[in-house]
């Protein structure tokens, strides 16, 4: 699946089910500086594993893959099975 | 300061199901003899605050002066509970002080009351110490603002000392989104299933079930760490699995300190604890009056608490399992259905799932919310503190607040339940955790 499918996907869930209306987010934004807590990025997590059909390993979860959208999108390419 | 019109207040504020929930705590603290379900903040400043001038910013707020002058009216099967706005041109109470000791708060402070009976729900003290430093503390009922709502009062009260215009849409909450009456009955139905389970007997908590609070004093034992500590802490909440931030770590740590009392008495039980969840979209400015609180809950066998990871690995099963429920907004709906129901008989439901039982002990946190707040009424902060309103039972309550990178533990207690030797098995043992776990 290409990158930015991914990104557009994640964006769209965080804006319509996490973000107040007026917060604005892109592929870079640093998701903590806009409000997202440890309980939404659990949201995000479970809305991941469900959507692209991967399992994020403790490995993975790291604040480096959490801080924007471009580094949860970067994270589920790696764990495509696709991925090479 | 830029001035306010009266008249734009709301006369009515609607209660949430989380403040009504306040209402059933309120009930279950008087009938315990405890203490009240006040809410403090203390800001320590280096330089004594002009008094003149601080009243005057208090004076300015609408929404301070909003809870000075309501009065609550209470619900009934076809109306929900209600603040009602008065106008009745009550303004806040600040009050001078001098204490010879520094950083000491007076008793009188720490003691006095707001009740849902009282006609101020706020009330201010300025605290001035000989070395010409000062004390700001801010004591309000929690049932109006909870952490949330309290970081933007703050906020707000910044933006009048700037002589910044105020912004009322963030100031009250907005009409509430009509659900459909099967997806609150299935819902709450689901909701009250998950509780009755996650709460089941046995649990043990510090406080028995039916104790009477026989001295309603609210006790406080602050324990800092420094800047290097905090660093350490986090790093060690990290290796021991907390991947989503702190929180789960701190839990952890509480619950092996209260696990360590349990052994002491040998008293049979679980561990069971409620920990809030901010129910506002992220990044929103309001509202700032109202609780928009929900809970996770969550169970800890005895096998489930044999050293820090494990605990940390089994309480983030629990909380991925709510979230995907979504058992919080499920609760918020349960709370807000709530709201039909007669206090009495609400108290009567509540009491009965845990057998009287509320929780193990309490823990909150304050996140990130104070940890940038540098400055209050344009002055630089030295130090802020905060106390927390003390639910009996079970009558101890844990704060974790971290403000400007250090984080500062805040245990609430009643003398009545936590005797002087267990305050020092409870600090020193904290500290164990946290600093070599």
């Amino acid at each position: 699946m290409d990158t930015n499918i991914i990104i557009s996907e994640i964006k769209k869930y965080i804006e319509n089910n996490i973000l107040a209306e007026a917060v604005q987010v892109n592929a870079d934004t640093n998701l903590k500086q806009v409000g997202i807590d440890s309980f939404s990025t659990v949201e995000i997590i479970l809305f991941i594993e469900r959507r692209f059909g991967v399992s994020i390993p403790d490995e993975k979860l790291v604040p480096d893959n959490f801080k924007t959208i471009q580094a949860l999108a970067s994270t589920v390419v790696e764990l495509m099975p696709d991925a090479s | 300061m830029t001035p306010f019109t009266k008249s734009d207040l709301p006369e009515k504020v609607i209660l949430s199901g989380a403040d009504c929930f306040h209402l059933v705590l309120d009930k279950h603290a008087k009938k315990h003899g405890a203490g009240g379900n006040v809410m403090r903040k203390v800001f320590y400043f280096s330089n004594a605050l002009s008094f003149e001038k601080t009243a005057g910013i208090l004076k300015s707020s609408p929404v301070i002066y909003w809870l000075c002058n309501i009065k609550l009216v209470h619900g009934s099967l076809l109306k929900k509970p209600c603040w009602k706005y008065t106008d009745a041109g009550r303004e806040i109470i600040l009050r001078r002080h001098e204490s010879a000791n520094e950083n000491e708060i007076p008793g009188d402070i720490l003691i006095r009351d707001i009740t849902i009976e009282s006609e101020r729900f706020i009330e201010a003290d300025l605290v001035y110490y000989p070395s010409g430093s000062c004390a700001f503390v801010l004591s309000w009922n929690h049932i109006l603002l909870d952490a949330k709502g309290t970081t933007l009062l703050f906020e707000h009260l910044n933006l009048i000392s700037e002589n910044k215009p105020h912004n009322f849409d963030i100031f009250f909450p907005a009409k509430e989104k009509h659900t459909g009456v099967i997806t609150y009955i299935r819902n709450m139905y689901k909701v009250k299933k998950f509780v009755q389970t996650s709460s089941r007997p046995p649990v043990y908590s510090i406080a028995d079930a039916g104790t009477i609070n026989n001295d309603d004093r609210t006790l406080n034992k602050t324990i800092p760490f420094t800047v290097d500590e905090t660093a350490i802490i986090s790093d060690h909440a990290v290796k021991a699995g907390s991947r989503f931030g702190p929180t789960l770590y701190f839990i952890a740590c509480c619950a092996h300190v209260i696990q360590s009392l349990n052994r002491q008495k040998n008293k049979p039980g679980d561990l069971w604890l409620p920990v809030p969840y901010d129910g506002r979209l992220k990044g929103s400015a309001g509202p700032l009056i109202s609780n928009c609180v929900s809970f996770l809950f969550y169970r800890l066998t005895k096998d489930e608490l044999n050293n820090v990871p494990q605990t940390v690995k089994c309480l983030s099963e629990q909380m991925k399992a709510q979230i995907k429920d979504r058992i919080p907004q499920k609760y918020t709906m349960f709370l807000n259905m709530m709201r039909h129901v007669p206090l009495w008989l609400y108290y009567f439901l509540v009491s009965r799932t845990g057998k009287g039982v509320f929780a193990s002990f309490l823990y909150t946190s304050t996140g990130d919310n104070f940890n940038d707040l540098k400055s209050l009424f344009g002055e630089p902060l030295s130090k802020l503190t905060m106390t927390p309103a003390l639910t009996f039972p079970p009558g101890l309550t844990f704060v974790f607040l971290k403000h400007d990178q250090a984080l500062d533990i805040n245990i609430a207690y009643s003398p009545e339940i936590i005797n002087h030797n267990e305050l020092l098995l409870i600090e020193q043992k904290l500290k164990e955790i946290l600093l070599n776990c």
